[in-house]
């Protein structure tokens, strides 16, 4: 890492921490509006349903209603949503605001309430009554994919909403040649975010601007008030959105919701304010759901365990309504699938249907699947050629020499060190201790494990990947850095932190491109009217894009700052002059000193008396840029995971949990440090405990906190994090971002690690969440069918 | 109209008198009756935890409280926590340890462990985690914040001793 | 999730509660620790129209020994199960189960006559209750009666009270001097409801087993006693096979219930389980 740098990888405290530790921070619900309507949305019992009639008047009438709304009302100042990117075999798909002729999962909304306050507009929800005509449901791909299936929507044709492969060289031709052909299977259940703040928003129509406010925690502020500007037929002049703190998102807080549209045309319709929460069974049954697919391999294989040839079979159950278009995440997993490993013939088939449960979206690492299933791969080609796991990563994975690294799909990992990552965790975990362990404990007839899982995490999506990956959108990012005359920095970016902790690292981003400390700026983010137009926050592309952008554009602004002063103190090159801690320094003889000037007196100068300037140097202190990474940034990192297995109750307890990571640049090594842990232990509760639960009719059985189970402080171990990082030469200041990889690496770690438990009794998991009741399933039949 | 029941008790040390419905959760009364929005409503059923306030010095669910049940009581949110701008050892060792991201489940925590470790001054790692787990935290897993309430029951064991 | 209307009663003595019950009858609902009810009433599952708080009296606050029997008031909070010095002396299984209860600030508001009313059939209260053969002390219109946990406990969720009735105690005999004791339970994670739970007592007669009870929680829709199993125990010598067998032959006893969280050959499996580490448990001597 360079060692140049005095502001970026400071340990600087995070600036949003005061306000939350003393219940100051400002969320959605703290905001206060008053007069404001509240909203309680009806929701469908049924998983599929006509709607035949819905009768509003009894609840209309009840005091404090101020109205009660339908889809075919709403359909009349909304537009419908329409997702017909230019993808082949992907179907194009169609929403209304509210659902106006059926509904598709249960708790489709297909009546929104408002009333003085959310005690009353639950009152009244109860009293809207709504006749269904119940319909055959899909509540699984199998029966999604199955002939003669009920359609989840209309125009999709076989519920098949994505059909896509993909193949690089020959993979019938490695197959006939193989020592090996070993296949392996994957299943992950379905996840959903839960962040701790449910969604919801505050919409304020101001009838004589004609212009409407928005409040709501969104991740991507500007890409969602151009959504909300369209489909009310409103121009983003008209439009504000403004992001307060949000208490999590992981993703779940991105896309234009039906609810937030719909408070948003309500608030425009009665010219007052309305707000929305919703409640956790809301948030747990209606909001988003994730992940729920699962994967077949078919690798071909050297005696040496060489991987000669990989196929992927993948199917994933995306729920009624898309989002986002529904080839997207299945898309991120085939497509790094390889990731760190040599594998250049590679074939994918990959299907996404349309199911009658809540809509699929991204969750912290849509490609959280990739990492399991290649190095679930990895290990069932140890266990079928009886060779040392790590043996096999070794023979396979991709060293420094073969870097840049084209991926069979087209991808291309340069500055990345996986090989180095696996390394780091095994020495560090003292391999040949642990199996003696290992062996001691089966004596004792207990059951550890040890799993590992090298992650390629793709980080930074520049606008040359969704391009050529067949995926719309853009990767660029904005940033502006403004000295103000007092020669205070404020600085701006579109992205919108959910509870990361932007504003430190991103002011440390700005202040080391500037040439000031950290401390001196501040960061305005979350507002339309104040952020620059970009792409906002999603995946791990916070501080390659966006401090990336802001390092940038400080750079820029410092640039700017030495013409001035070179000007001022009659210097010809400025290359002699920079900025430091907010003072100009001068090069002497090889030494940098103190020149006498300081930000604040450029900044004077430049607002106040312009005339000064240099010739062709504008008045002001005010510097804009965007920036569009390259196609793909991806960080690495290796996991290590011990578990013990009780085999009596099939209850997985994990041990030693520890993370070789290399994230290029890091920004600040507190945030780094805390986003890695809690991406592992968001991974490690889904593995172990997390799951949405459909019942045969597509009843949601787990839309409570008390059954869909987030792990609590007992259930999640320590994580030993061992920093390797090493900068990229591609992007700037080095960075190359992190975040989601935790989760990855913690699925395929765990998941391996229990099967390594459960080797010697010929039992292996090969679905999701590692459940006492699905361990003891197995072991069951297994002791009732023992092996020959 | 609901007929409003007229309440008076004690908040952060302060007598507060408001008129609510009997059915108002003690979450909803403090934050929009008292502006008092440090107390975040997670889930309404008792089980996130970051709802947790102090009633008569002991930790309760405020989303499992109605507001006419605090009559007469002495209720302390965590606004109360922070003395004279001087962060109480839990808030401060919270922010030294990155015990918090988000923030939304901060103040149950901090409720929760000031009144756990005024009665266990001293506990175990162990304990800790026990106790931690009636409070969900889906950003740190955990491990920052069990670090931040032992070196905060430290600190008050020392100030304890002067 | 906001409760539906209701108008707030918080009588200062028992029999204010218990007319104001009788004036409301099946619209009022008691209100105890709320930590069960609250819930129920958040998510509209129960609308009582009058919602009668018994957390001002005094009366259900006490615990008393007499005659052989640790009676124990109806709103004693789990916290104060788990920690208060007499129980603890005189029921320490039934305060260790207490400590087991759902979360610590849980355990501050929640009740002990909340939880036999409640008979939820996870429950750690109504298990060590019923292994104790316990009574439950009722106060109602025709004034007070006791009733063993036996017969008070219908099924899940339900209890035999009549309407306008209290539970205002309950009494828990006192443990024979060298009763050992073990609990186990096991739940997806911690404080959750079991998916199954053991507790036992045990006494020792010349190294041979005396008397045994043994009471299986969470299997199926009531706490159970193995009747038969704690009879033909007696005379055992407890060593590791007797262990062995006796949890076997528990979980081949035990009434197990079917769902899809938990299949009915799973919580088999877990009654022997937990049964072998309670029984273990018990007859593991104390560290000196």
């Amino acid at each position: 890492m360079s060692e140049d740098f005095t502001q970026i990888g400071r340990a600087l405290p995070r600036k949003e921490d005061r306000r939350f530790l003393l219940g100051k921070g400002r969320y959605l619900d703290d905001i206060a509006a008053g007069g404001a309507l509240h909203a309680c949305f009806v929701r469908a019992p049924h998983a599929h349903a006509r709607l035949q009639s819905i009768d509003i008047a009894e609840a209309a009438a009840l005091p404090g209603v101020a109205g009660v709304f339908t889809g075919a009302d709403l359909a009349g100042w909304t537009a419908p949503l329409r997702l017909a990117p230019p993808i082949e075999l992907l179907q194009p798909t169609e929403m209304t605001t509210l659902p106006i002729d059926k509904v598709r999962f249960m708790g489709d909304p297909v009546a929104v309430v408002l009333a003085a306050d959310r005690y009353i507009a639950e009152d009244a929800a109860e009293l809207v009554r709504v006749d269904y005509e119940d319909l055959p449901a899909v509540t699984t791909i199998a029966e999604a994919l199955a002939e003669r299936a009920p359609r989840v929507e209309e125009g999709v044709e076989g519920n098949l909403v994505s059909h896509q492969s993909f193949a690089s060289g020959d993979v019938a031709a490695r197959r006939a040649e193989a020592h090996r052909v070993v296949e392996a299977r994957f299943s992950l259940q379905r996840h959903t975010h839960a962040p701790l703040e449910t969604r919801g928003c505050l919409a304020d129509w101001d009838e004589g601007r004609e212009h409407l406010t928005v409040h709501v925690g969104t991740q991507a502020p500007h890409p969602y008030r151009s959504q909300l500007a369209a489909r009310l037929g409103l121009s983003e002049s008209q439009v504000t959105v403004s992001s307060p703190d949000i208490g999590g998102g992981f993703g779940q807080k991105i896309a234009l919701y039906r609810e937030e549209l719909a408070v948003a045309a309500l608030s425009r319709h009665l010219g007052r304010p309305v707000r929305w929460r919703e409640d956790r069974i809301e948030n747990l049954s209606a909001a988003a759901h994730a992940r729920e697919a699962t994967c077949r391999t078919r690798a071909s294989v050297a005696e040496d365990g060489r991987i000669l040839g990989l196929e992927l079979w993948m199917e994933e159950d995306f729920g009624a309504y898309c989002f986002y278009p529904a080839n997207y995440m299945a898309r991120v997993v085939a497509m790094i699938l390889t990731g760190p490993y040599r594998i250049r013939d590679y074939a994918y088939d990959v299907k996404v249907a349309l199911t009658n449960k809540c809509g699929s979206g991204p969750m912290r690492a849509p490609m959280a699947m990739a990492s399991w299933v290649m190095e679930g791969t990895l290990d069932a080609i140890a266990h079928d050629l009886c060779l040392d796991p790590l043996q096999v990563r070794r023979i396979n994975i991709v060293r420094s020499a073969d870097l840049p690294w084209r991926m069979a799909t087209g991808e291309v990992l340069r500055d990345v060190t996986p090989a180095e990552t696996l390394e780091g965790a095994v020495a560090a975990l003292d391999m040949p201790a642990f199996r003696a362990r290992q062996a001691d404990a089966r004596r004792g007839g207990r059951f550890l494990g040890l799993g590992i899982c090298t992650v390629i995490e793709s980080t930074t999506y520049g606008s040359d990947f969704y391009k050529s990956a067949g995926i719309p959108g853009s990767g660029h990012e904005a940033a502006w850095v403004r000295i103000e005359p007092s020669g205070a920095v404020n600085a701006s970016v579109g992205l919108m932190g959910s509870g990361q902790g932007y504003e430190s690292p991103l002011a440390q981003a700005v202040a080391e491109g500037l040439g000031v400390e950290a401390e001196t700026v501040t960061l305005r983010m979350g507002h339309t009217d104040i952020a620059p137009y970009g792409m906002g926050s999603r995946g791990g592309r916070g501080a390659t894009a966006g401090g990336g952008t802001l390092y940038l554009c400080a750079q820029k602004a410092q640039a700017r700052v030495l013409e001035i002063a070179a000007h001022w103190l009659q210097v010809n090159a400025t290359e002699t002059l920079r900025l430091r801690a907010g003072r100009i320094e001068r090069r002497l003889s090889g030494a940098w000193q103190d020149a006498g000037l300081g930000l604040a007196d450029i900044a004077r100068r430049a607002y106040l008396d312009p005339t000064a300037l240099p010739p062709g140097i504008a008045p002001g202190l005010d510097v804009s840029l965007t920036y569009d990474p390259p196609p793909m940034t991806y960080s690495n990192a290796t996991h290590a995971c011990e578990v013990e297995v009780d085999i009596a109750t099939g209850r997985v307890t994990v041990g030693r949990y520890l993370v070789a990571e290399d994230c290029g640049t890091v920004l600040n090594p507190i945030v780094v440090k805390g986003q890695q842990q809690g991406a592992v232990s968001m991974g490690l509760s889904g593995a172990l405990f997390e799951e949405v639960i459909y019942d045969p009719a597509g009843q949601n059985l787990s839309a409570t906190f008390a059954d869909y189970l987030i792990a609590t402080a007992c259930e999640t171990p320590e994580i030993t994090i061992l920093p390797m990082h090493t900068p990229s030469r591609h992007t700037p200041a080095g960075m190359k971002g992190m975040a989601e990889g935790g989760v990855m690496g913690a699925i395929g770690a765990i998941a391996n690690a229990v099967n390594d438990a459960l080797l010697p009794l010929g039992v292996k998991i090969e679905r999701l969440p590692l459940s006492p009741m699905a361990i003891r399933a197995q072991l069951r039949a297994r002791e009732r069918d023992p092996p020959e | 109209m609901e007929p409003r029941v007229p309440i008076r008790l004690g908040v952060n040390g302060r007598q507060r008198e408001m008129a609510v419905p009997a059915r108002r959760l003690l979450s909803d009364a403090l934050r929009e009756e008292l502006h008092l929005t440090g107390t975040h409503v997670g889930c309404e059923h008792g089980v996130c935890g970051a709802c947790t306030v102090l009633i008569d010095g002991t930790p309760a669910r405020a989303c499992l409280t109605f507001a006419v049940q605090v009559e007469g009581r002495e209720v302390t949110t965590v606004e109360a926590l922070a003395e004279g701008g001087d962060l109480h050892p839990l808030q401060r060792a919270l922010g030294e340890e990155h015990g918090l991201q988000c923030g939304f489940c901060t103040p149950g925590i901090l409720m929760t462990f000031a009144a756990y470790l005024r009665d266990h001054p001293d506990p175990t790692e162990d304990e800790v985690r026990d106790v931690l787990s009636g409070n969900l935290c889906r950003c740190t897993g955990y491990q920052s914040i069990v670090a931040a309430v032992l070196k905060a029951a430290h600190a008050l064991r020392m100030k304890a001793v002067g | 999730m906001k409760p539906a209307p209701f108008t707030y009663h918080r009588p200062e003595t028992l029999d204010d509660a218990l007319a104001l019950l009788a004036e409301h009858g099946a619209d009022a609902s008691p209100l105890a620790g709320g930590q069960s009810l609250v819930p129920m009433l958040n998510m509209r599952l129960a609308q009582p129209a009058h919602i009668v708080d018994l957390n001002g009296l005094t009366e259900l606050g006490g615990v008393v020994i007499t005659d052989g029997w640790l009676e124990i008031g109806a709103l004693i909070r789990h916290h104060q199960l788990a920690h208060d010095p007499v129980i603890r002396a005189a029921q320490p299984l039934l305060a260790h189960a207490a400590g087991t209860i759902a979360h610590y600030a849980i355990r501050q508001r929640g009740t002990l006559g909340g939880s036999l009313v409640q008979a939820d059939p996870a429950g750690q209260l109504p298990l060590i209750a019923r292994l104790t053969d316990a009574e439950v002390v009722i106060r109602g219109p025709r004034g007070e009666r006791r009733m063993p946990v036996r017969a008070f406990l219908v099924f899940a969720m339900e209890v035999a009270l009549e309407e306008g009735e209290l539970v205002t105690a309950v009494s828990f005999p006192l443990l024979k001097p060298g009763t050992r004791w073990g609990f186990e339970l096991f739940s997806r994670r911690r404080g959750d409801y079991a998916l199954a739970s053991v507790a036992t007592t045990l006494t020792l007669t010349n190294g041979k087993i005396g008397e045994l009870r043994l009471a299986i929680g969470a299997a199926a829709s009531l706490p159970q006693r193995l009747t038969g199993l704690e009879r033909s125990a007696r005379g055992g010598v407890p060593d590791a096979a007797w262990i062995a067998e006796t949890a076997r032959a528990a979980a081949a006893a035990a009434e197990v219930e079917d769902s899809p969280q938990a299949p009915a050959a799973f919580r088999r499996e877990l009654v022997e389980v937990l049964t072998h580490r309670a029984l273990t448990a018990a007859l593991t001597p104390e560290p000196a």
